[in-house]
């Protein structure tokens, strides 16, 4: 086995001579190539490739039944002139444009304010609020459709509790139920990350402004903030791309519609290849997603990795 | 309370530009921070009503005996948790819990030795390589589940355990950027000890850094546990054979029947959480005993 030690003092600089290695700088050891290899071999294999394939069969004429399910093939641009001109797309892109939107405004806006509270609040509180806040976020997004569902619809608990149990809000404005249930369930992640930053913020920053008589505005504006921004922009990179893939709360309230009404862009893509059969244009679609995705994605490392 | 305000203006400070600054009075800081208390308590716990009411029905319905979409006062019972823990139900908790684990092996063992390399070894393209680790735990891979159920149906791969796989995968990412944070913070020293003692690296991995690391690692393990857990369309897509289904997929399944037991739904929607809560109560624990890790090197 080779050692990792830099300057290994058990072998003399003419051993070093003898190897014609550098001694300044740690060599590449087969072990670390090794212990990669699980890692990235399942990255390349069902990342990489999938990744490189799905580019590829957005631009064939692949069907999930049929003759083209088995002979299927390379078709041009015909995917995407039809996406051009697919005016369902389009309102989908939109709907998915609001969907994410309204979920980061909300989640990043209650995230901050319960972190804030929080962090004075009674022990009593604290536990509780907390305590549902961070179970709503927990709950997988099935059982969170679900009582979203039941608590939206007519005689609902939300109808039932303002006293008009026969008003369907989830039929009367869908897409705001499914974002406030999105927001609902993604808001304990980002107090959680919220709270750990505010906790990082120096006291004596904030009583010396006290001291200078800023105003609670003011502290807010040019300390909290300030320090906060970091946070705040991974937080609500993280928020869309998080609800990019939180589309099985929709699926489940609402399957995209009425009509098409919360047809965000994932679900549209599944409709596409899973319900209408056709699964190249629905990878075309995909496609779309990861280049949303992937445009977020490269913003968020830039964030994080500084 | 006025008259004893002149004792109370003692305080006063002098800045650097020579203005006196009189402090305010610390009765009338408190009575008003005492109001703030107050507000930002009634805030919050307004706050928690409004989180609290969508589980309502979920709480309701799972012990009513006569359940239905709308929210009633329940006819107690727990027949509902009894009717759902039995038969083709246990199966898909039985079936979450295989895919579950599976995905969670392979994604933290992959993981946790490639969090390892990219900590503490030189690595080509290292910089490169993290900067798409941390891109892909961004980007939510299950996008990707077109072109993948094609390669697995062209290969007859969808069934529960190459789901498994492909679940580990999306959350491996996350998981080697949250345990290469977690073993870059073990002391080196350590590791150099047992170097001394001719450990190979499996033992240094073995003795040192997993133990060292392993509120991390098992903080990494839990993120994996509940991202395959909660995931429905992946293996709505992927597995074709439904008694393999998980319990998401069960549940899905329960509603689409033309007379849905509510009751039913209800309670196995909360015994499908169960796992993750305490799941989620026992790694904030793990989380607050996980930064005493100093204390290993002496002197």
């Amino acid at each position: 086995m080779m050692s990792t030690v830099v300057n290994d003092t058990s072998t003399g600089p003419h051993v070093a001579q003898l190897w014609k290695t550098r001694q300044d700088k740690v060599r590449t050891q087969w072990s670390s190539i090794l212990l990669l290899t699980p890692a990235l071999g399942l990255l390349a294999v069902l990342f990489l490739v999938p990744l490189a394939f799905a580019v590829y069969l957005g631009l064939t004429n692949l069907t999930l039944l049929g003759p083209t399910s088995v002979h299927w093939g390379f078709s041009g641009l015909a995917n995407l002139i039809r996406l051009k001109s697919d005016t369902e797309f389009w309102s989908s892109l939109w709907t998915t444009a609001y969907f994410i939107g309204g979920s980061i405004v909300g989640v990043v806006v209650l995230g901050y304010v319960l972190a804030s509270l929080l962090q004075r609040a009674s022990t009593f509180l604290r536990v509780v609020v907390g305590g549902i806040v961070v179970v709503a976020w927990m709950m997988p997004a099935v059982t969170a459709g679900m009582t979203w569902y039941a608590s939206t619809t007519g005689n609902g608990t939300i109808s039932t509790l303002l006293g008009m149990p026969s008003s369907n809000f989830l039929d009367a404005q869908p897409l705001l139920i499914v974002t406030l249930a999105n927001i609902w369930s993604m808001t304990g992640f980002c107090m959680l990350v919220m709270g750990a930053a505010l906790r990082n913020i120096p006291l004596e920053a904030i009583e010396a402004a006290k001291v200078e008589n800023a105003s609670s505005w003011q502290r807010f504006r040019l300390i909290v903030l300030p320090l906060m921004r970091p946070t705040i922009i991974a937080v609500v990179l993280l928020t869309a791309l998080l609800s990019l893939a939180n589309f099985a709360l929709i699926y489940i309230m609402t399957q995209g519609g009425p009509g098409t009404a919360t047809n965000i862009l994932p679900l549209y893509s599944y409709q596409q290849a899973f319900s209408f059969n056709n699964l190249a244009y629905g990878a075309l679609i995909g496609n779309v997603m990861v280049l949303i995705a992937t445009v977020f994605g490269i913003l968020y490392v830039r964030i994080a990795s500084r | 309370m006025m008259k004893n305000t002149t004792s109370q203006v003692v305080a006063t400070m002098t800045l650097s530009d020579g203005t006196v600054l009189e402090l305010p009075p610390e009765n009338l800081a408190t009575s008003s921070s005492t109001v703030k208390k107050v507000t930002g308590n009634t805030l919050l716990g307004a706050l928690g009503l409004l989180f609290l009411v969508p589980m309502l029905w979920l709480l309701l319905a799972s012990i009513d005996s006569n359940a239905s979409w709308a929210i009633e006062w329940p006819h107690f019972s727990l027949r509902n948790f009894q009717n759902v823990l039995t038969g083709s139900l246990l199966t898909s908790l039985w079936n979450s819990v295989i895919l579950a684990f599976v995905s969670t092996l392979i994604a933290s063992v992959a993981g946790v030795f490639a969090a390892y390399s990219f900590s503490r070894r030189r690595i080509p393209f290292k910089g490169p390589l993290l900067l798409f680790i941390l891109f892909s735990s961004g980007v939510p891979l299950s996008i990707m589940v077109i072109p993948v159920y094609e390669i697995f149906a062209h290969y007859g791969w969808l069934t529960i355990f190459p789901t498994a796989v492909f679940l580990s995968v999306t959350s491996l990412p996350f998981e080697i950027y949250l345990m290469k944070n977690f073993i870059d913070a073990v002391p080196e020293d350590l590791e150099e000890a047992a170097r001394m003692e001719r450990a190979n690296t499996f033992q240094v991995l073995w003795r040192v850094i997993i133990p060292l690391a392993l509120p991390g690692i098992a903080a990494a393990a839990i993120f994996g546990f509940v991202n395959a857990w909660g995931s429905f369309v992946v293996p709505l897509i992927l597995i074709s054979n439904g008694s393999q289904q998980p319990a998401p997929i069960a549940l899905y399944t329960f509603l689409t029947l033309p007379k849905p037991e509510f009751g039913n739904i209800a309670a196995y929607s909360l015994v499908f959480c169960v796992p993750v809560f305490v799941l989620y109560a026992a790694s904030s624990r793990l989380f607050r005993e996980g930064f005493v890790l100093g204390g290993g090197v002496k002197g």
